[in-house]
């Protein structure tokens, strides 16, 4: 590349802008997520499958309410990396706290008990079944009702399903999928069953959601909404949100703190400003040969 | 304490005072070996080339050995029968990739299999119309294989070796060893394997489906008909023979569903420990264990290795 | 028109719940109920009750069992007929032990041994998926095959290795036994298969049934969402084994008033699977149309062409029959009769007009 599309791309990735502004200037006037107290840390993780090293030696902590987003080119161990947080991998070397708790790995039950709830890159809805029987799965949890109960089903198990049922309406009122409720999701296209997807999530009443590029695929329209919701969720739950993103202008405007990930290796850890103006930030997604 | 000994020490005892039994009980289970390996095999084969547990298997055993045999009571002398039924069982293959895999080409694994199982029956039904359903005399000498047998004397006892036995397992072994080098070294069994890989990335590179699937079930009937042959020779040919596939399974679950070398180990291995089992420690138990220790043994290799000895490491990725 | 939901607003989450939330469908069911029990009994021939009615109804259950295993949580199991053997054999083992008891708490109680065996067999898919799993069904089922012909206890120590039902009686009249008639059997039997679809159905309207969907579908994600994976698969085997279970003591006490080994091996296994595949995988009605379809087609076969051809090509051509109609709904709709009736409906919503 000659040095003047260099700088000329330089310029471009300086300057993306999202239409959200509104957004924008919504975190910018949240106080500093630096301050405040650490809900989730990994500290020195590495991950190899076989002989492939996914994540080296890999530090980072996750603050209360904050939006982190990760961020890195393809490949760089994203997705890896919240397949550790949830439990879905077990990193050969390191540690994960959360809660305070230090352990060497996380499992995917104790993960989901104890409020860590995710989306995924590729849509992992369950085919079988309606949007609403999707999100309702997702109050798994937080259904108690015993083996006796359900099968008898009028009476303690029904009035449990109704209780829980008015919640995950709320929520389908909030991501505006009232009318595919019923809608087996195969049928669905791309973009609302992302949004299933997160409302799925959403009904843990997680502590931590963890989002695996949350709009890819979307138009422009779509990625507005889903931003507005990643926003709302934040500001009214206070739920901390850890996002895996493409769109740089997404990530500029939505996230409090970004970690950049590449090759496995972390290479940048700061606000978002910070990030964008980090050479080595630059050069990897550009491409320059390290 | 002497249902301990009883387990423990009283089967080597009688092991090693009878040494000739034991050559003899590890011969059987050998031979046996080898013919399960050879099961197995044919459902290997489809299973590396279409992702398919072809439940079938077991039933297309029994009808190219009924089609000989009933070939041969028309009155087709034995050579041309044979030659006859590999035609047979070509244009089964070319029905079955026809009317069965062609429509279900998407479908779940799952889906597939029940669709063997819905096969079975029909070929079941099939021949049982067509050919009768009483036990038939497999043409043994008629297609030139030995009848005899080897007394040895040994070890102060007579071992008893068939020779249909060891021409069985010499047949086994030259078909294993042409499979696997057709597998490994060919250009159309590279295409077997991309296609087992990915149906539709293999399609987009050229290679038609339909045309691998034929070849392979093909060579699946060819394994099957070998195999009726030989299972035929040594008890006779009738229905029941389709269990000895269900015998197969175990095999299958130790050695992995895409591993022709595990087929082979496999088999070695279900077909010696069933029989040791059986004539050292069945008798404890009250006899005719065979029919299910085989899948307890698989069962407990199983659960320290999900995909089998040899089997492919499923990696998840979410 | 007339089955629409015109007016039929729901005004409440429970309303919308219902399992039945179409006002036609309610009376339909109350409508069918009524003549399976009050009018079938007294008008039926004994051949229809005992040959066509009350094996439908048993198989039907031992297809709720499997359903509910294979096409609700997903685990495909080819050891039915063995779970259904346990079921027979426990009944037997307690009425001979307890002739007092009352038949049907025995009946109930016996699916309780059939479950913890399906409980110890389902313990292998902790770590085995798929069709390996499928095949460690198998060794459930030989295995059971096996002791139900070797412990002599389980058959009290009869010399033939078969049981013969005796006569219990409820209320003093006698519904096991050769002296208990078509009709009552029959009665016992419906009453019995229509509380545990009862039970099935509710289960899988619960957070049970979408947790089995769940793991069913991608378990990964299931186990994501806080579903714990064994409890959730430990649950159908053992629940699906409880139904087999009833089923197959039902068989033998109800219907045929006898067993012997070969009456749970694993052919019977696959003629469940077939009902569960063309009834429909994950549906409940599926069952009974499948266990209809299955049961009865050589029936129809044989009356309809015994007199022209024996009773041997009869078989053969029914096998061939079932054989290639499970591939033809395979390929053509692979979630069965289930799947069909659903359309029909919806086409029934629209008639007369055409779309």
């Amino acid at each position: 590349m000659t040095t003047e599309a260099v700088t000329s791309a330089e310029a471009e990735f300086r300057e993306t802008t999202s239409d959200a502004d509104a957004a924008a200037s919504a975190v910018a006037a949240r106080p500093i997520a630096a301050d405040r107290e650490i809900v989730l840390a990994v500290d020195s993780v590495s991950l190899s499958f076989g002989g492939v090293k996914a994540i080296r030696n890999v530090s980072f902590d996750i603050r209360k309410g904050e939006v982190r987003a990760i961020i890195g080119p393809n490949g760089a161990g994203k997705t890896s990396m919240l397949n550790v947080i949830n439990g879905f991998y077990h990193p050969q070397i390191g540690t994960i706290t959360y809660h305070g708790k230090t352990r060497k790995q996380m499992r995917p039950y104790l993960a989901a008990s104890q409020g860590i709830a995710r989306t995924f890159q590729n849509v992992a809805l369950f085919k079988g079944m309606s949007a609403l029987d999707n999100i309702m799965s997702g109050r798994a949890l937080k259904m108690k009702r015993g083996l006796l109960w359900q099968m008898l089903r009028f009476g303690p198990a029904l009035r449990e399903e109704i209780r829980h049922r008015e919640v995950v309406e709320q929520i389908i009122g909030f991501l505006e999928i009232e009318h595919i409720r019923k809608t087996p999701v195969g049928r669905l296209p791309y973009g609302l069953q992302k949004r299933v997807e997160l409302g799925r999530a959403l009904a843990m009443e997680p502590e931590l959601l963890l989002l695996d590029e949350p709009m890819a695929g979307m138009n422009l329209e779509e990625k507005e909404d889903m931003s507005r919701f990643v926003i709302d969720v934040n500001d009214h739950f206070g739920t901390t949100i850890a996002l895996i993103e493409h769109d740089m202008g997404v990530v500029m405007d939505l996230s409090d703190r970004v970690v950049v990930l590449d090759h496995g290796e972390l290479i940048a850890d700061g606000t978002p400003s910070e990030v964008q103006a980090n050479q080595s930030v630059i050069d990897a997604y550009l491409g320059v040969a390290h | 304490m002497e249902i301990l000994f009883n387990i423990f020490v009283q089967p080597f005892i009688e092991m090693f005072t009878a040494p000739d039994l034991l050559i003899q009980v590890l011969w059987e289970g050998f031979v046996s070996g080898t013919l399960y390996a050879l099961i197995a095999l044919g459902f290997v084969l489809i299973f590396k080339a279409s992702g398919v547990f072809n439940f079938a298997q077991g039933i297309m055993v029994v009808f190219g050995a009924l089609s000989l045999v009933g070939l041969y009571s028309l009155g087709v002398p034995a050579y041309v029968a044979l030659a006859l039924c590999i035609l047979i069982m070509f244009l089964l293959a070319a029905t079955v990739e026809r009317f069965v895999m062609r429509p279900l080409v998407n479908q779940e694994p799952i889906i597939l299999f029940m669709a063997t199982i819905g096969l079975t029956f029909f070929l079941i039904g099939f021949g049982e119309f067509v050919f009768g359903g009483e036990p038939k005399l497999m043409i043994t000498e008629e297609l030139g294989l030995p009848t005899g047998s080897y007394d040895i004397e040994a070890f102060g006892g007579l071992i008893i070796l068939q020779q249909i036995d060891i021409s069985a397992a010499l047949i086994a072994g030259a078909m294993v060893a042409a499979l696997a080098v057709f597998f490994n070294k060919t250009r159309i069994g590279r295409a077997l394997r991309a296609v087992a890989d990915d149906h539709q990335a293999a399609m987009s590179v050229g290679i038609t489906l339909q045309q691998i699937w034929v070849i392979v079930w093909f060579a699946a009937g060819i394994v099957a008909l070998a195999t009726g042959i030989m299972w035929g020779a040594r008890s006779d040919v009738s229905f029941a023979l389709q269990i000895i596939a269900l015998k197969a399974l175990p095999v299958l679950i130790l050695g992995g569903l895409t591993s022709i070398p595990g087929a082979i180990v496999g088999g070695l291995i279900i077909g010696l420990s069933e029989k040791m089992l059986e004539f050292y420690w069945g008798p404890m138990l009250g006899g005719s264990i065979e029919s299910w220790v085989p899948y307890f043994v698989a069962l407990i290799f199983l659960w320290f290795m999900p995909q089998g000895l040899f089997g492919e490491r499923i990696i998840e990725r979410v | 028109m007339f089955y629409r939901e015109n007016g039929q607003f729901k005004t409440s989450y429970a309303a919308d719940q219902a399992v039945f939330p179409i006002l036609q469908d309610r009376i339909a069911l109350a409508a069918l109920l009524f003549v399976l029990f009050v009018v079938v009994p007294f008008t039926f021939s004994d051949f229809w009750l005992n040959s066509v009615l009350t094996p439908t109804l048993i198989f039907a259950l031992a297809a709720i069992g499997l359903n509910l295993l294979t096409g609700y949580a997903g685990q495909l199991s080819l050891g039915t007929g063995g779970f259904m053997g346990c079921g027979a054999y426990a009944c037997y083992k307690l009425t001979t032990i307890f002739p007092d008891v009352n038949i049907i708490i025995l009946i109930f109680l016996s699916g309780i041994f059939a479950a913890a065996i399906g409980f110890i067999f389902g313990l292998p898919s902790l770590r085995i998926k798929g069709f390996y799993l499928a095949i460690a069904t198998l060794a459930s089922q030989f295995f059971l095959e096996w002791a139900f012909g070797r412990i002599a206890w389980l058959y009290n120590y009869n010399a033939s290795g078969a049981i013969e039902v005796p006569t219990r009686t409820l209320f003093e009249l006698p519904i096991t036994g050769p002296t208990a008639t078509s009709a009552t059997r029959y009665l016992v039997v419906l009453a019995i298969v229509l509380v545990l679809t009862f039970v099935a159905s509710n289960l899988v309207h619960g957070r049970i049934g979408r947790a089995w969907m769940a793991v069913r579908d991608m378990d990964i994600a299931a186990e994501l969402i806080g579903i714990r994976l064994l409890r959730t698969k430990l649950l159908a085997f053992t629940i699906s084994s409880y139904f087999c279970g009833v089923a197959g003591a039902m068989m033998v006490f109800l219907w045929l008033g006898a067993a012997e080994v070969e009456s749970f091996d694993i052919n019977h296994s696959f003629l469940i699977l077939f009902m569960v595949i063309i009834g429909g995988l994950g549906s409940i009605i599926g069952c009974f149309m499948g266990a209809i379809f299955i049961w009865n087609l050589p029936i129809l076969l044989r009356s309809t062409f015994g007199g022209l051809i024996d009773a041997a090509t009869v078989e053969h051509i029914s096998f061939m029959i079932v054989g290639a109609l499970i591939i033809f709904f395979l390929i053509v709709e692979p979630h069965g009769l289930a799947r069909l009736w659903q359309i029909a409906k919806e086409k029934l919503r629209l008639w007369p007009f055409p779309y």
